[in-house]
């Protein structure tokens, strides 16, 4: 049924955000963010085939999410790199300088 | 029945996810929910995007992490200890956050008996064509301009990343 | 010529004129041809309203009152607009001559007196200040422009007496001056309210029946002295106590008793100011109100009796504390407080059907100006001479500064009423009318007060000029420059002829109906005869004591008496007496919990939403910790939230 497919992608985003807030290492944050991405993409595809089943709108939205993500990888892993480099680690419990 | 048995699978993984101390087994545990999730492409109809999914998902972004986790480990940060307070919190808001939107959910009009339309329409080639279409439901623009995100994401993913002059 | 008569308002407008272009422009170039300037103007003006007095005067309606100029200045209601003005009659262009004339004098001498004063561009523009604002008063056709004018002149007196303002006794009577006239000034204001009220009830009663009266405003003098009036108002009761508070003002600026205390102390500023504004001008500003209301306060015979008797008793009082100073002004200035108090109760015994009190009170304000106006500016020769105060520490200068001497003579035989110089004449048409009246008290006060007036100019005069010097200084004291030399002749000549002048004829007050005035009185032998007594025995009296060359007798009488001698000396103590109501129980009880309440409450309250925002602030800026995690928390909840929300508005 439609409702139990959407309870399981809104699980699986719960379960993203838990890990988003909890984990110390930024490499985790960015698993998480993978996590929390392919919950949404499978949310549109379950849409998609239940309810216009004749259209393909949200596959190929997914086919966009996907390559987002990517580059979003990308990106962070990037920055992530440069941090290393600065400080030596990427705990991101330590990157408090904003604070006021 | 495939879908629980995948659900439960996929569920335990993700939860493997988030919770483990090891942020390389994360990242494995990670591709097997990414692998599971083709699975439930292939369960849905949508055969092409279940192969796009392990193409560029698993083995590109995984890849990337494990790569990322191996340049940037380091000795105080091996187990990932998060605090009391923040495991607590971040329970709570996760929780909150689910629950509204669940009772949201299950109090709103889709939480009727809509089963799966056994008719559907997906192939590659509509796929195809809905890409590089100019009509109005066509999806050629963002199409190209998404070719020319990645391009800019690669350059600025190198530059970024280089090393400094000494 | 006749122009005068149609814009008389260039009279004050040159002194103004003068007190701006001097103040901002020629000042701070030249201080002293910024001098010639104010004095020039003021010479004008003297000139223009002899001009007009001598028009007025012998022009068709010597005796009626007419306002030559005004314009609307404030419009509340149709019945209550407040005009700005000049009215001419009788009182008001003598007045005129009066200020002018012996304002021009002072400025004259007073090039030379604040010759090496490093204020003295300063000075001769509040000299001019001071002068538009008598004017200004002395014109005004309407109670609320005299209150205006009235707060002028205070504020001009505060400036002169302060002048000297690095010294804090000359701050702390400008001070006192201003505070014990503004007070007075309350009284003043409220009385004007009252009558402004009651007076514009009348008008709306009487407006419809009277064409005259429905043309006047309610606090115009026109209005507040018409016969039909006046006698509405009695009806109403409130009458006198509007015009008790009235009094009060007046009792202010001329010092009666118990407002008196400023003036011995306003003599910390420089003599030629004494002498304008603490002897001729400012002070008579009460009696010349009490008479301008003259009508009013006829009607009212309770608010004259406080008017009587309020005067005698302060000129008692002063003529008895003048006989124990030693300082020169101060003398001066507890005499002005008994002649003063003469032209108050004159006007107090006077009322409609006896007016010899009216025209005597005028015409002893108006000698009165001339003789005490020298005797301010010979004391300031002296003073310049001798470089001090204290009359003890001079003695034997009638050798040294004969001209001085000559004309302190004068006003010294004038103020005790010597025939025939001008105090004579004023003083005795005073005690006619209080004898006249039947107002036996006031009579015999006036006698009494007449020789004590003698005894203590006499002893001033004997100790300044005759015997030896007394201090070195006095020996090296010289003759007075001519710029100070000359008004003083002005004057004394002005002493010796003013009470000639048939004053009962031009002056005496108006009423509505044309009631023939029955001329010159006769001389009232009783009168002149006692008064002439009372004044040679308070001069021998006091030729016996201070005429010596010895002072044992004096010494003698004064340990005779020590207890009664220190008590008046310290006149009464009423300073020390005023100085603890002030300290002790206003600023202690009232002045101070209300600063304590300011400070606390209100500023309190203030700091407090100031210090309640800044600790607020300072908590909520704990959630910014700087770290991601955080900050994804609160946006997650607010996510949560914000669904909550949207799915209520989708129920």
């Amino acid at each position: 049924m439609l409702i139990s497919w959407v309870l399981v992608s809104l699980l699986l985003f719960s379960l993203g955000i838990y890990g988003v807030l909890t984990r110390r290492s930024a490499v985790g944050l960015l698993i998480s963010v993978e996590l929390m991405l392919n919950a949404a993409a499978l949310n549109l595809v379950v849409f998609n085939r239940f309810l216009f089943a004749s259209r393909m709108d949200g596959q190929i939205l997914t086919i966009f999410v996907i390559a987002l993500a990517a580059a979003e990888v990308l990106i962070g892993m990037a920055i992530l790199v440069m941090l290393f480099r600065r400080k030596k680690s990427v705990d991101v419990t330590q990157l408090s300088q904003l604070k006021h | 029945m495939i879908f629980y048995l995948l659900t439960f699978v996929i569920l335990v993984l993700a939860l493997a996810t988030v919770l483990t101390r090891h942020i390389f087994r994360s990242a494995i545990y990670l591709m097997g929910v990414l692998a599971l999730s083709a699975g439930y492409y292939l369960l849905l109809g949508a055969e092409f995007l279940a192969g796009v999914q392990i193409l560029v998902y698993v083995g590109g972004i995984v890849v990337l992490i494990v790569f990322a986790v191996m340049l940037t480990q380091s000795q105080d940060l091996i187990h990932d200890h998060p605090s009391r307070l923040r495991k607590m919190l971040g329970f709570l808001t996760s929780a909150t956050f689910f629950g509204v939107s669940a009772w949201a959910l299950l109090n709103s009009h889709l939480n009727k008996n809509i089963e799966m339309p056994s008719d559907a329409q997906f192939s590659a080639q509509i796929m195809g064509k809905a890409f590089l279409s100019t009509e109005g439901n066509g999806y050629i623009l963002p199409f190209e301009l998404i070719s020319i995100l990645l391009l800019t994401v690669l350059i600025s993913g190198i530059v970024l990343a280089k090393k400094e002059k000494v | 010529m006749h122009m005068i008569l149609n814009s008389p308002w260039i009279i004050p407008a040159l002194p103004l004129l003068s007190f701006i272009i001097v103040g901002l422009f020629i000042r701070p170039l030249s201080p002293k041809i910024a001098a010639v300037v104010a004095t020039l103007s003021v010479g004008c003006s003297f000139l223009l309203s002899l001009t007009l007095a001598w028009l007025f005067f012998t022009g068709p309606n010597p005796s009626q009152l007419s306002i030559p100029w005004s314009f609307e200045w404030l419009r509340f209601q149709p019945g209550l607009n407040i005009q700005m003005g000049f009215l001419l009659d009788p009182i008001s262009a003598m007045m005129l001559v009066v200020v002018t004339s012996v304002s021009f004098l002072v400025h004259l001498y007073s090039m030379g007196y604040m010759h090496d004063d490093p204020g003295y561009g300063r000075f001769f523009t509040y000299l001019n200040l001071f002068t538009f604002s008598m004017l200004g008063l002395v014109i005004s056709p309407n109670i609320f422009q005299m209150y205006v004018f009235w707060e002028l002149v205070g504020v001009s007196s505060f400036l002169l007496i302060g002048f000297y303002y690095e010294k804090p006794s000359a701050v702390a009577a400008s001070k006192k001056a201003f505070i014990v006239t503004r007070f007075a000034d309350l009284g003043f204001l409220v009385g004007i309210l009252l009558l402004g009220f009651l007076g514009y009830q009348v008008q709306q009663k009487l407006g419809s029946s009277d064409s005259l009266i429905a043309g006047l405003q309610s606090l115009d003098f026109q209005f507040l002295t018409h016969p039909t009036v006046l006698s509405e108002l009695s009806n109403t009761g409130f009458l006198a106590i509007a015009l008790v508070l009235i009094y009060i003002g007046a009792a202010g600026k001329s010092a009666m008793f118990p407002l008196h205390i400023w003036l011995p102390d306003a003599m910390e500023g420089p003599t030629p100011v004494s002498a304008l504004i603490h002897a001729a001008t400012m002070v008579v500003a009460g009696v010349y109100l009490v008479a301008r209301m003259f009508p009013a306060f006829s009607t009212a015979p309770s608010a004259l009796e406080v008017v009587s008797w309020i005067g005698l008793f302060t000129s008692a009082f002063a003529a008895i504390i003048a006989c124990t100073q030693d300082d020169i002004k101060r003398v001066l200035a507890f005499s002005t407080l008994s002649q003063l108090g003469y032209m108050m109760f004159s006007l107090g015994v006077a009322n409609l059907e006896h007016p010899l009190g009216y025209t005597a009170s005028m015409f002893h304000l108006f000698t009165h100006a001339f003789f005490k106006a020298l005797l301010f500016l010979g004391a300031g020769a002296v003073i310049h001479a001798v470089h001090t105060n204290d009359v003890w520490d001079m003695g034997g200068l009638r050798k040294k500064m004969p001209i001085t001497h000559a004309t302190f003579l004068i006003a010294v035989l004038a103020i005790a009423g010597v025939w025939p110089l001008a105090g004579f004449f004023s003083k005795d048409e005073i005690l006619t009318a209080a004898l006249e009246g039947g107002h036996y008290v006031h009579f015999i006060g006036g006698l009494a007060v007449a020789g004590l007036t003698a005894f203590y100019m006499a002893r001033i005069y004997f100790l300044t000029f005759w015997g030896k010097g007394r201090t070195k200084a006095t020996d090296h004291a010289h003759e007075a420059p001519f710029v100070m030399l000359l008004p003083l002749l002005i004057l004394s000549v002005l002493s010796i002829s003013a009470g000639w002048i048939p004053f009962a004829q031009y002056i005496h007050p108006l009423v509505q109906s044309a009631q023939e005035h029955s001329g010159h009185h006769g001389l009232n032998w009783t009168v002149v005869l006692s008064g002439s007594s009372m004044a040679a025995i308070g001069l021998l009296m006091s030729w016996f004591l201070y005429a010596q060359n010895d002072f044992n007798r004096v010494n003698n009488w004064i340990s005779n008496f020590q207890g009664l001698y220190q008590v008046i000396k310290k006149k009464f103590y009423f300073d020390e007496i005023y100085l603890f109501i002030t300290h002790k129980i206003i600023f202690r009880l009232i002045a101070g919990p209300i600063a304590w309440f300011d400070r606390h409450a209100v500023d309190g309250s203030v700091n407090l939403t100031g210090d309640a925002v800044q600790k607020s602030s300072s908590i909520i800026t704990l959630i910014q910790t700087g770290q991601l995690q955080t900050y994804g928390v609160w946006f997650v909840l607010g996510t949560a939230v914000t669904l909550i929300f949207f799915w209520m508005t989708l129920l």
